[in-house]
């Protein structure tokens, strides 16, 4: 990792204070299930905010509906408000494409797509309208394609067989192109669901430094089972338990001084 | 301590049980893998050995002795002919109007010009009684061209393809001599000798009669170790063997065969013709005989048994049209239209196919109508084709007037192959990880930029499996092109055109009798191209994974 080779990454302005997401009253139910109960949560910008809990408590759905990934699903009901920089993400003016364009998902395991480093990386770009047919443009995919792997902190590993298969890079490497994929789409949020959780020790330091990186110019929620993980790279972080919002803190005051008895539990380890 | 080493013991007996289980268990399925293999290796290699050699037993009253130079003369025809030898009635056939052109004597197209020398020449009264026998009269058929001299008759087959003609044999040296376009010249040899027999040697006798004899039998026939014909399954009568006249050309003939004959003449006849009479009036009389002999006097004679072998599969017959419904020339034009009607079918399936799977998979939504749908799709796999050929019929080819042609067997066949299609694409789209088509889609793509940019090429190598099953299954098709395709052998000239494909060609050349052989030649170039495709198909697959 470079500190302060940043030239490249797109700048933004810190100017606000407000809330990236603003989630009131969120209800989701899977058919009769109820998933999510009332979650209400602020997720401040350019800060990494984790979201922690055992399985099945419902913290990766509340992930995907940051991006309506689970519009997929035939039988989700949602109920309650989310507004994304002040608009509302379920009011019929949306436009799910571009809301997904600007706010980029990393999945838990790596998932590249069965083609050449490059094409993984271009697809975003590509898809959104931009063809590689005169030279200049060619040169503007090359830089987009280059900056993302510089940025994901890949690109001196591959930078020489860019048009080699993806599905030959180490898990950490994918996923590390995963991100890079992400970030060619020059989104304004990234989602992680538990990025590091099918890596070695090694490749999920890499990305934990990442993340500490990216930070300065995105939003970052990430999901983790990883108590230590969160521990170590959040800003703020939401426990979740039984599709509720427990409680929600920054980070050190949540470790250091729960204020629910459940999420002391959960931190000392006494379940999950 | 017994109870221990008794415990020891047990768990021995009981690992030894367990090895000699699976043993037993991996030699049965070795044992029935390889059965299988072996089957299928048998199977194809009989086809492919029928196809490329054919073994004929032929029956015959000639005997296999061929003369280039019968009496001093030579049947000489183009070198374009291919006619390596020739038996002395399709001679007498030639120059009797049997036949108008080569196609059932060689296989080749040509019209037939069979040329003879004036009779006033001495090769023209050699050709006349060397064809008709001494003292008959000639019955020339109408074709044949009666020329001045061998030297007309010479550049006349030097230069038309399908002429023939009996000239002197030292002309034609002469000619071959002098080069040229003598290379043109081909002198083919003749076989005219047989053996003639008392009609009473033949004669059925309580249902029986006198066996067809291979080579070794006729010469220890001739060689007197035969002393009745009821070894041989004739009736029970002395074998009498008669000698040629000394000094006439049979006596000749027949010592330049090297073929076996008695020593002493018995009752030595001096003239041809009281020779033949000898042996047609006798009593289990056997004797060396000319064709035209025969064919002038009518007398019996033995039927000889041989096998004839030789290459089956060609260059030729790959690169010839097929002429007589197959009879002769080769299968180019068919083997034309199978590759037309392959790159139609696919054309017409294999879009249609995949559209049907990307909709069942990715939209269609879920639910007894679909599982109704999928059970119908499944069932159209299973109808025999020739339900699919009578569809195909009255549908294509009679409502909608498409004609008994490709685009009606065309049709037919894509409606027949859809369903392995649609199957195979179904579980090759179903096995594309969904995390990849989350990444896509959370990437701000499309659904449909998602199916064709990821979901198909992820899917690729199933579907390009599904279209080889289906295409291996219209290539091999026979019933449904029938009734829609039509027969024709000549070249598809259009969508409209009857065609024939190298299956309905098998089935034609065996279910009419035409010929086994060429059933067998045909079915391997089938063979040949069904695993032509399998290779080429294969080949992709691996290059599409081993970029994935």
């Amino acid at each position: 990792m470079k500190d302060g080779d940043d030239t490249g990454i797109k700048g933004k302005t810190m100017e606000t204070a407000r809330s990236k997401f603003e989630v009131q009253d969120l209800d989701l139910w899977y058919a009769q299930t109820q998933a999510l109960k009332k979650v209400a949560i602020q997720v401040s910008p350019n800060a990494i905010t984790a979201l922690i809990g055992p399985s099945g408590c419902g913290k990766s759905t509340f992930l995907r509906v940051l991006d309506r990934m689970n519009d997929l699903i035939d039988a989700v009901r949602i109920e309650g408000k989310v507004l994304y920089d002040g608009t509302d993400i379920f009011s019929p003016e949306t436009d799910v494409i571009e809301l997904r364009k600007r706010i980029g998902m990393v999945f838990q395991k790596p998932n590249p797509f069965p083609m050449s480093i490059y094409d993984n990386i271009a697809y975003g770009p590509r898809v959104h309208g931009l063809k590689a047919r005169s030279g200049a443009e060619r040169r503007k995919l090359d830089e987009l394609v280059e900056r993302s792997l510089v940025n994901a902190a890949l690109f001196d590993e591959v930078k020489d067989r860019l048009h080699k298969s993806a599905m030959g890079l180490s898990g950490g490497q994918q996923q590390r192109l995963c991100i890079a994929r992400v970030l060619a789409v020059e989104p304004d949020v990234l989602l992680m669901d538990e990025p590091t959780s099918a890596l070695d020790p090694i490749s999920t330091a890499k990305i934990e430094t990442l993340l500490d990186e990216l930070k300065k110019h995105y939003t970052i929620v990430i999901v983790t089972h990883n108590m230590q993980q969160a521990g170590r790279v959040s800003d703020s972080t939401g426990f979740f338990l039984h599709g509720e919002l427990v409680e929600f803190a920054p980070t050190k005051e949540l470790f250091f001084n729960p204020k629910d008895k459940r999420t002391e539990n959960y931190i000392s380890g006494r379940f999950g | 301590m017994p109870e221990q080493s008794k415990h020891r013991a047990d768990t021995r007996r009981e690992s030894s049980r367990r090895v000699v289980q699976e043993k037993a268990a991996f030699g049965v399925i070795r044992g029935l893998s390889i059965f299988t293999i072996v089957i299928l290796g048998l199977i194809v290699g009989f086809i492919l050995y029928k196809g490329l050699r054919y073994s004929n037993e032929t029956r015959s009253a000639m005997l296999p002795y061929a003369e280039s130079a019968p009496d001093g003369i030579s049947l000489i025809v183009n070198n374009q002919v291919r006619l390596k030898n020739i038996e002395f009635p399709v001679l007498y056939g030639i120059y009797t109007d049997e036949y108008i052109n080569w196609s059932k004597i060689s296989s080749d197209g040509f019209d037939l010009l069979p040329l003879v020398v004036d009779k006033s020449k001495n090769e023209g009264m050699k050709a006349a009684s060397f064809l008709f026998g001494e003292d008959s009269v000639p019955q020339w058929g109408r074709l044949v061209k009666t020329v001045p001299d061998a030297a007309t008759a010479i550049i006349t087959v030097e230069t038309t393809p399908g002429a023939a003609a009996i000239v002197s044999a030292a002309d034609v040296a002469e000619a071959i001599g002098k080069g040229g376009l003598a290379s043109k010249l081909c002198v083919v040899p003749v076989k005219r000798l047989e053996i003639a027999v008392s009609d009473d040697a033949v004669a059925i006798v309580d249902n029986k009669s006198l066996d067809d004899l291979d080579d070794a039998t006729i010469a220890r026939l001739m060689g007197g170790e035969i002393a009745n014909w009821k070894e041989l399954g004739g009736p029970d009568l002395p074998v009498r063997l008669a000698a040629p006249p000394a000094g006439s050309s049979l006596a000749s003939a027949v010592a330049a065969s090297g073929y076996k004959r008695i020593a002493t003449p018995l009752g030595a006849p001096v003239k041809s013709s009281d020779y033949v009479a000898s042996i047609q009036g006798g009593s289990g009389e056997a004797g060396y005989l000319f064709g035209s002999d025969v064919q002038a006097s009518g007398v019996s004679t033995l039927t000889r048994k041989g096998v004839e072998n030789g290459w089956n599969l060609t260059w030729n017959y790959l690169l010839e049209e097929p002429r007589l419904s197959g009879r002769v020339g080769g299968i180019s034009t068919i083997i034309l239209n199978t590759l037309f009607m392959l790159i139609i079918t696919i054309l017409i399936a294999a879009p249609i196919g995949v559209a049907a799977a990307v909709y069942l998979i990715e939209y269609a939504k879920q639910g007894p109508l679909m599982n109704i749908l999928r059970l119908g799709t499944e069932t159209l796999a299973g109808i025999p084709s020739i339900i699919f050929g009578l569809f195909g019929y009255l549908f294509f080819v009679t409502i909608l007037h498409f004609g008994f042609g490709l685009l009606s067997g065309c049709l037919t066949l894509s409606l027949m192959i859809l369903p392995t299609i649609v199957r195979t694409s179904e579980e090759a789209l179903k096995s594309v990880p969904g995390s990849l088509l989350e990444g896509s889609l959370a990437l701000g793509a499309t659904k449909l930029q998602t199916i064709v940019k990821v979901a198909i090429p992820a899917a690729a190598s199933g579907i390009l499996t599904g279209l080889i099953l289906g295409v291996g299954r219209a290539v091999g098709e026979t019933a449904a092109l029938i009734f829609t395709m039509g027969s024709d052998y000549k070249l598809a000239k259009g969508l409209f055109s009857s065609a024939r494909v190298l299956s309905s060609h098998v089935y034609l050349l065996f279910a009419e009798g035409i010929s086994f052989d060429r059933a067998f030649s045909t079915a391997t170039v089938l063979i040949v191209i069904v695993l032509l495709f399998n290779f080429v198909a294969r080949r992709l697959i691996e290059r599409m994974g081993s970029q994935q």
